[in-house]
């Protein structure tokens, strides 16, 4: 690829390219990312609708907020097992709302620890209808337990 | 000595070639991942995956593994039972003024873009300091030295599943005074040709490139919706370009890696054999575009999937007669 096919001017994601330069030899050029660039808005697009997808599917009872989290994660109940240390049948049940309601804390807390989300966000979801809410998560050292500080950002 | 941070490529061949530059020795990414066999494909299906994937390096660990046996470098490696002592271990050697690299989950990189981060356990960095209860981080796809808390690292590290780091750390521990770089250049690439060619296993190497062909016709049967089938459609061009390959899915980092090799060892038949491999990955970046054009379009008809396949067939024949040729210049070499 010639140097100049390779350029892309996006700085909110670089990545490093090896190309044919302008003296013929070959070697790096630091670049924006052309999928980026060109793409985001599609990716965007297609990731809100499966969130509203999913989330349709929690509201409704016909999934857990597990499974929900691990399609958005695009893990499988397999990796997602081995990532939580329990069988795949067992992860099978809590992609269940049926059985979701017999799963312990300690197992909710693996989930969170995969999922990278707080405990109380795997239980509900935060909507307000006020623009400039800063909402920040503030951990103790409870792993059960998070402070939620809710503020107004400025105007 | 300040450790130098410098982007790179692909998080593994840039970060033992980070490594190894900081302790003395002038080596480039693309001589690391050519020596080390680096340039692969595999097409898989697994219930690991929850879309089948395809890979275009080696297996993960193998371009440190590959590059150690072939210049005679020592790592020092260590994985951790408990995460304390995973922690405890890394902290002493950061004290020390050492910097140490990491498998991690990159999902837990936080300093990166939401949109690329993914589960997969085979993301490498270079921790550089502790600060606090910060770690600054060097790696290979941020613009700069990074800073990741420590209960991000801690999951990164010791995350579970496929590929599970435990802690996984290495650095460079000592560096031959001389280094025979005419036997490992032809070691690696006649290793790289071989898995290319010669394995006997249908999902690799270019009877993987074939399998794949053959299966991305099909791939709209495995897809929920047709948003999702655009989504792994467009993944084909991050794969290929995007995740840290340095673009066409290696083969330009494969060729630069040919024409360096060629300028080291004076031999101009590895010079035609970049030339050669250089407009293969043009061609794999054809492949790229049209990937993430139709999928924009959500043009995803039997028609344009077999195009695509088609695109991917041609891509295959083109890598049989290169690695072909490259194992037997490889054996003449010998």
């Amino acid at each position: 690829m010639k140097e100049k096919d390779a350029s892309v001017n996006y700085k909110e994601h670089q990545l490093i390219l090896y190309v044919e330069k302008k003296d013929g030899s070959y070697g790096p050029v630091k670049t924006g990312s052309y999928i980026t660039k060109n793409y985001i808005d599609d990716f965007w697009y297609k990731r809100k609708k499966l969130e509203q997808d999913y989330m349709g599917k929690v509201r409704k009872g016909e999934i857990s907020p597990i499974a929900y989290y691990m399609v958005l994660e695009e893990l499988t109940p397999s990796e997602l097992a081995s990532r939580v240390r329990m069988s795949t049948r067992k992860v099978k049940k809590h992609l269940t709302t049926r059985h979701f309601g017999a799963i312990t804390l300690e197992q909710l807390q693996r989930y969170c620890e995969v999922f990278n989300v707080s405990l109380v966000n795997l239980l509900q979801v935060i909507v307000t209808d006020k623009k400039n809410l800063k909402v920040i998560e503030e951990k103790t050292d409870n792993p059960f337990f998070t402070i939620l500080k809710i503020s107004a950002g400025k105007k | 000595m300040t450790f130098q941070h410098k982007m790179a490529a692909h998080c593994e061949s840039g970060t033992v070639t980070a490594l190894l530059n900081h302790a003395g020795l002038s080596i480039s990414e693309p001589l690391v991942f050519g020596i080390s066999a680096g340039i692969f494909f595999g097409y898989f299906e697994s219930k690991k995956f929850p879309f089948p994937t395809f890979v275009v390096r080696n297996r993960p660990g193998q371009i440190r593994t590959g590059v150690a046996k072939r210049i005679g470098v020592n790592f020092k490696e260590q994985r951790f039972r408990s995460t304390e002592k995973g922690e405890h271990a890394l902290d002493s050697l950061l004290a020390a003024g050492n910097p140490v690299a990491c498998q991690t989950d990159f999902f837990y990189m936080n300093y990166l873009p939401n949109h690329v981060r993914v589960h997969i356990n085979v993301h490498f960095i270079t921790v550089v300091e502790k600060r606090g209860g910060v770690y600054v981080v060097s790696d290979c796809y941020s613009p700069t030295l990074a800073e990741l808390d420590r209960d991000s690292l801690v999951k990164a590290r010791f995350a579970g599943g496929s590929f599970s780091p435990r802690g996984f750390i290495f650095y460079p521990v000592s560096i031959p005074g001389s280094i025979d770089y005419r036997k490992a250049i032809w070691s690696g690439i006649r290793s790289a040709a071989f898995n290319m060619v010669k394995l006997p296993i249908p999902f690799i190497g270019v009877k993987g490139i074939r399998l794949f062909a053959k299966k991305v016709v099909d791939w709209p049967k495995l897809a929920r919706d047709v948003d999702h089938l655009s989504h792994e459609i467009m993944k084909i061009n991050i794969f290929l370009e995007d995740q840290g390959t340095g673009g066409a899915g290696f083969r330009f980092m494969y060729a630069t890696f040919l024409r360096e090799a060629s300028e080291l060892l004076n031999d101009p038949d590895l010079l035609e054999m970049s030339r050669r491999i250089m407009e293969i990955g043009d061609r794999w970046r054809e492949i790229s575009l049209f990937a993430a054009r139709i999928g924009k379009r959500r043009d995803l008809g039997s028609d344009r999937l077999g195009e695509l396949g088609a695109m991917i067939n041609a891509r295959a024949d083109d890598e049989e007669l290169f690695f072909r040729d490259l194992l037997k210049l490889g054996k003449s070499k010998k």
